[in-house]
């Protein structure tokens, strides 16, 4: 659940011992004990998440300059332009800018033969192992062969909470966001959604 | 938790407050019941009449000394008060014959409908059940039991905690009226 993560930056574990010193900081008696301070903080923490998961939107924490590739890109096209941006992974779109699927570099290392839960360093490994280097493999197909498909997208107006356990069930790293017609009107990264909670800026 | 288990308790006593709140909370409630125990003496007990009820001192340790608290704020000390003197009277008057069940009647209805009203304050439960026990000079009030002692003495001890708790910086009051 996206709580695990919100937990992360949350002061939750608030101790009783805590709460006896905030107490003695303020003057007057306080008609409560600890223990229900406590209860009541920890519920109104959670009410707190929930209400701000609730009221951003994809469209708040966004990134609006989506890169895209195309579905008919060959691979050699597609790393580079992706290696220019400095990013890792993108949206396909086809030819009417409609979203067809998501490329990541997970797709590219399944693509160069060491299985389907490829990393980076199997890639290094194998290469020292064998001659020459396994990216050939990549040569002459398209990023509409590799690609992860069909896109899992979402509306501006879903919530980032909705946001966050979809990236957790789906196991994805970024949510490509889309008009009514499937083309797409920005993306919500990890990052986007990391630094929509921490309130840190 | 175990029934056993949750008789010995697990949380924390709240800290004691700073010497200058006790001086505040003993100037309140010196001031609060000396006003009403002085209409009491030298105005109308000579008429028969009462001012000063035992269920004030309760009263006067929420106001004056627990001011912050949901159950000193004056809707809980006019509602909880005139609500359960009404109960009280009514508990008297229809089952007076039973003293037992007459009082326990009306201090249980006091804090059922105390809490239905969001007034609970827990001297209300006392001034239900003086209503019952008070002997002859509080059942020959009737229902002016509600107004006099009851309302009019929490309101005069309701002025002095407005005058009183918002002299020093650290107090205020109330923290709500409705």
């Amino acid at each position: 659940m996206p709580q695990k993560e919100a937990d992360l930056c949350s002061p939750l574990n608030i101790s009783e011992g805590d709460i006896l010193e905030a107490m003695s900081d303020i003057q007057g008696y306080l008609d409560i004990s600890p223990g229900d301070f406590k209860e009541i903080f920890q519920f109104a923490y959670r009410h707190a998440v929930t209400r701000i998961m609730d009221s951003r939107k994809a469209a708040d924490i966004m990134t609006k300059e989506v890169h895209c590739l195309e579905s008919a890109m060959d691979l050699r096209q597609a790393a580079t332009f992706l290696a220019d941006k400095k990013i890792s992974g993108a949206p396909v779109v086809d030819a009417e800018g409609k979203v067809v699927g998501v490329v990541s570099e997970k797709d590219f290392l399944a693509k160069m033969g060491v299985g389907k839960a490829a990393s980076f360093m199997q890639i290094i490994a194998h290469c020292l192992n064998n001659k020459g280097c396994v990216a050939t493999l990549l040569r002459n197909h398209s990023i509409g062969e590799i690609m992860t498909a069909p896109a899992i997208t979402a509306g501006h107006d879903m919530t980032i909470g909705t946001i966050s356990a979809l990236f957790i069930d789906k196991r994805i790293n970024r949510l490509p966001i889309v008009d009514g017609d499937g083309r797409p009107i920005g993306i919500v990264t990890r990052t986007d959604l990391v630094n929509s909670y921490c309130f840190s800026r | 938790m175990l029934f056993l288990e949750k008789m010995k308790g697990s949380g924390q006593s709240p800290p004691r407050v700073s010497l200058v709140e006790v001086c505040w909370s003993w100037v309140g409630s010196f001031l609060g019941i000396a006003a009403v125990a002085l209409l009491h003496y030298r105005l109308v007990d000579e008429k028969g009449l009462l001012m000063l009820i035992g269920s004030f001192g309760a009263s006067a340790v929420l106001i004056y000394g627990a001011v912050r608290s949901p159950l000193a704020q004056p809707r809980n000390l006019l509602g909880g008060h005139i609500l359960s003197a009404f109960i009280g009277v009514t508990a008297y008057l229809w089952f007076g014959g039973q003293p037992w069940l007459a009082a326990a009647l009306a201090v249980a209805t006091s804090i059922a409908l105390m809490h239905l009203t969001k007034t609970l304050h827990p001297p209300g439960g006392a001034t239900a059940l003086i209503a019952v026990i008070g002997g002859e000079s509080v059942h020959n009030l009737g229902y002016l039991y509600v107004f006099m002692p009851v309302a009019l003495g929490a309101a005069v001890m309701l002025l002095v905690a407005l005058i009183v708790n918002n002299i020093p910086k650290t107090r205020k009051y109330p923290e709500f009226w409705l």
